[in-house]
């Protein structure tokens, strides 16, 4: 059984008396321990697909329609009391701004045995073992002494490491990790990776990795989808993916992504901007800066085709 | 091309909640009141008529009349302008103080900020009313004369409460000018050799006026209050000159003796003004909240 | 050929707990954010500035625009020694350095139109009123946007757009140098590669002079003539980007490319 399920998933929210979705359709499913990164620009509903498997949607932001289902459950039908039981024990989310995301009232230290103790019926001293041995996991050096301290006590990685140690503490079978190294340095981010591949070995955890950054989500990631518009445009595992981009926006996607590799000067582009919500045709989001479009593209949506284990969603591509 | 969702404009914003349409109606209704006095009160303020004295509301006097004949409608419609008049000119005391000193101490910063923030703190610390009481009977009531001009005795409390306006002012534009004042598109324009001035009042100043707007509206609801505080006790619009503090003092003898429109009205009226005001304020708020007033980052906040 | 700008042994140390009482009892520490720079830039470079957060880079670029007084060393632009300068001296200097700053949001200001950022700017760059309004145009053309983005607001344009403005509004000082922090490291992927191509021609078009810091190494691969790698304040390595970004020397250098994902490697642990 899948460990997660998502189909047909509408997300939006009200604005001048109209419904604007950010996420038009969306489909896809999860197996224990996989990694799927989830890939596209602003405005691609990538994080509101993120934000809407775990409930966490801001309102009037709201899951219009469709399924989502953890282990078998139906999270988009589940009471807030049960769905909190299961933020952080079944399945859980780190966010970009570790400093955002962690209060800066509190010690590191409570706010993990909190996260333990909402879940798990322990004593405060084994939440506290459980506390350091988290975040021992997760790469933090001296833990004993870490969880005296406040959240700017620490770097912007370590702040990272701690919020995957919150995350990880009592042990969920999937992690969301949206953006999370985007705000931190090269050195950094690989650092966060590798932790979070060591993780994902250790403890079985399966990941859906959000990012723009095409080239991390590969060192780490199965599959990947590939977002635009509120749809999924591809689906491949990563190396077919990098090797063969069957969606036009993918292979320009590619292209675009300045690489050492690369001849110095030459640059791919994508001429135009992400497109907005509400203002878009009723045929494919891409259409409009796409190299290869026919005149189907601008007036029907493209059906979605699969072959084998790939996904495209496209007139053009074969 | 890209382009953005345009939102509402404030105003529409503002009167499409309850509360701002009310205060709107209101604020509006003293205004009004206070402007077209002159014409549509149906009779002279302070003209005294024994005859009538007292009498309760009816054909000949819509609002009754007081003690001394004088009709209470007219009254109340004459007595708005002493009200928002010193209401409006003390706000625009503080604003005029109050914002030059946030804005140069945010910008600026160092010991000017200090120490401009400093007696602002001062200042706060005296309570408005008793100062204002104590100077005024040390001056003593009584028309000022400034060169030619004779202004009457609210002038006096008008430039009183203007003083004590200027630290709330001051403390909410300083607030807002240092996080403008440092940010990059301030240093845009020092690097391409704009002069503070032009600065401080086309990039500084007008990304802080939403908060200072919000106080200011509230405080003239204050400022209203005081005026009529201070006249309730003498201190301030010099009888018979309408004013609805007086009139809640000439009003104090009457209130057991069965004459309630005395008190009735020229509360109703104070009451009015100042949840007017505040009602006006408070929708001010909501409406030039950033996220609220342009569409496009209430949208962009929400997508990925 | 004299150099255009010219850095010796700049340095910047700040006092931390710089509060009455820790000075009288000489209890201050300092933090040196830059120490030991040397740079020289000629008319038509490109020069990265590669570094993680805290390398000083920053700190820098604020030196050479005249934002920040060096502890130490000299800053020589077009040969005149500006170390000391302030305040109306420094003023026609500045004008001819000019910053892009990383968030577009935030380097332009909410209520002002386009038009009015841009005459305002040609304005201070001593353009003819009446002239003003085609300048602003021939801006925005030369940034690849036109005259329907001239009424309208920051919060109208999109991030790349908005960049493209900031671009605009510095190229209307006509200025020998432009100094771009992290440019486009808040946009999305497309778009990054959209001001990186503007930025290639407006060099080749323009001869722009370029400081351009960022944290991305293949960008500053294909932009930039000359690189430095900062690290803790100092130069740890600097020369051609095919000798730093491909042969690097200093241990420094090769950790920060050894982060750097490869795509054709796609390990996996």
């Amino acid at each position: 059984m899948p460990l997660l399920e998502v189909k047909d998933l509408h997300v939006g929210f009200p604005s001048h008396g109209r419904i604007l979705e950010v996420v038009r359709g969306v489909s896809f499913t999860l197996e224990p321990g996989e990694a799927l990164g989830l890939v596209g620009e602003s405005g691609s509903g990538k994080s509101q697909t993120a934000l809407s498997i775990l409930r966490l949607l801001k309102p009037p932001g709201r899951i219009l329609s469709g399924s989502v289902r953890f282990e078998g459950v139906e999270l988009t039908q589940l009471d807030d009391r049960a769905m909190s039981a299961l933020r952080g024990a079944g399945l859980s989310m780190v966010f970009q701004d570790a400093m955002a995301s962690l209060n800066p009232a509190f010690t590191i230290g409570t706010q993990i045995t909190d996260a333990i103790r909402a879940h798990r019926p322990v004593t405060r001293s084994t939440a506290r073992d459980l506390a350091v041995d988290a975040l021992t996991r997760v790469g933090i050096r001296e833990a004993g002494s870490r969880l005296a301290q406040y959240p700017h006590q620490f770097s912007g990685g370590m702040r990272q490491r701690a919020l995957i140690a919150m995350a990880i503490a009592c042990r969920p079978r999937l992690l969301v990790a949206d953006e999370p190294t985007t705000a931190l340095d090269v050195t950094v981010q690989a650092q966060i990776v590798r932790l979070l591949a060591e993780l994902r070995q250790e403890l079985g955890l399966a990941l859906l990795f959000i990012t723009h950054n095409l080239d991390l989500m590969a060192q780490i990631c199965d599959r990947a989808l590939v977002m635009y518009g509120g749809l999924v445009l591809e689906e491949a595992p990563v190396a077919a993916l990098f090797a063969t981009p069957h969606q036009p926006y993918t292979a320009a996607l590619m292209g675009c992504v300045p690489r050492l590799s690369d001849v110095p000067g030459q640059l791919g582009v994508i001429e135009g901007a992400p497109p907005i919500a509400g203002r878009m045709g009723p045929g494919c989001p891409f259409e409009p800066r796409c190299s290869q479009r026919i005149d189907r593209c601008v007036t029907e949506r493209p059906p979605e085709r699969r072959d084998g284990d790939r996904r495209v969603t496209c007139w053009v591509a074969a | 091309m890209s382009d953005t969702v345009r939102g509402p404009g404030t105003v529409s914003t503002l009167l499409r909640r309850p509360a701002g349409l009310i205060g709107a109606t209101l604020v509006a209704i003293v205004v009004l009141a206070a402007l077209l006095a002159p014409w549509i009160a149906p009779a002279d303020p302070v003209m005294v008529n024994l005859a009538v004295k007292l009498q309760p509301p009816g054909a000949a006097h819509w609002l009754g009349t007081d003690q001394t004949g004088r009709d209470l409608l007219s009254r109340i419609l004459w007595g708005a302008r002493p009200s928002l008049a010193v209401g409006l000119v003390a706000v625009l005391i503080g604003l005029v103080g109050g914002c030059g000193v946030g804005l140069t101490a945010g910008y600026y910063r160092g010991l000017w900020a200090q120490a401009s923030m400093r007696v602002m703190d001062g200042l706060t610390s005296i309570p408005l009313l008793i100062w204002a009481i104590a100077v005024i009977g040390i001056v003593g009531v009584g028309p000022v004369h400034i060169g030619s001009l004779t202004l009457p005795n609210e002038a006096k409390v008008a430039l009183l409460i203007g003083l004590f306006y200027m630290p709330p002012l001051a403390r909410v534009t300083y607030g807002s000018a240092l996080v403008e004042a440092a940010s990059d598109y301030v240093r845009a324009r020092q690097s391409q050799g704009a002069g503070d001035v032009a600065i401080l009042v086309g990039d500084v100043l007008p990304n802080c006026l939403s908060p200072v707007i919000v106080q200011a509206t509230l405080l003239v609801a204050v400022g209203i209050i005081v005026e009529a505080s201070l006249s309730f006790i003498g201190l301030g619009v010099e009888p018979p000159n309408p004013s609805w503090g007086t009139m809640l003092a000439d009003a104090r003898s009457f209130v057991f003796t069965g004459q309630w429109w005395m008190s009735v009205c020229p509360g109703a009226a104070i009451s009015a003004s100042v949840i007017g005001f505040n009602l006006l304020g408070d929708a001010l708020r909501d409406a030039l909240d950033p996220r609220r007033s342009h569409g496009a980052p209430a949208l962009s906040g929400l997508l990925g | 050929m004299r150099p255009l700008l010219k850095l010796d042994g700049v340095g910047k140390t700040y006092r931390l707990d710089d509060r009455l009482l820790t000075r009288m009892t000489r209890r201050t520490r300092s933090l040196a954010a830059v120490s030991g720079v040397d740079l020289v830039l000629r008319r038509g470079d490109v020069l990265g500035v590669v570094g993680e957060s805290g390398c000083g880079k920053s700190t820098l670029a604020r030196m050479i625009l005249g934002m920040e007084t060096p502890s130490a060393g000299r800053i020589h632009f077009d040969g005149q020694d500006i170390t000391a300068l302030s305040g109306t001296a420094l003023i026609p200097i500045r004008k001819r350095m000019q910053m892009v700053f990383q968030d577009p949001g935030g380097s332009l200001n909410p209520r002002k139109t386009v038009r009015r950022v841009l005459t305002e700017s040609l304005g201070l760059a001593g353009v003819p009123s009446q002239e003003r309004a085609g300048a602003a145009i021939s801006l925005l053309e030369r940034v690849g946007l036109n005259a329907t983005q001239l009424d309208r607001y920051p919060h109208e344009l999109s991030g790349g757009q908005r960049q493209r403005v900031a671009i605009a509004r510095a190229l209307a000082m006509k200025p020998d140098l432009i100094v771009a922090d992290e440019p486009v490291s808040a946009l999305d992927v497309s778009l990054q590669a959209q001001i990186i191509r503007l930025l290639m021609r407006l060099r080749d078009e323009l001869g722009l002079t370029l400081i351009f810091i960022s944290h991305d190494l293949a960008l500053v691969h294909h932009l930039c003539s000359e690189v430095i790698v900062m690290q803790a304040g100092r130069i740890v390595e600097r020369g051609a980007p095919s000798d730093v970004l491909h042969r690097p020397t200093h241990a420094y250098t090769k950790l920060l490319l050894d982060a750097v994902p490869r795509v054709d490697v796609l390990a996996r642990p």
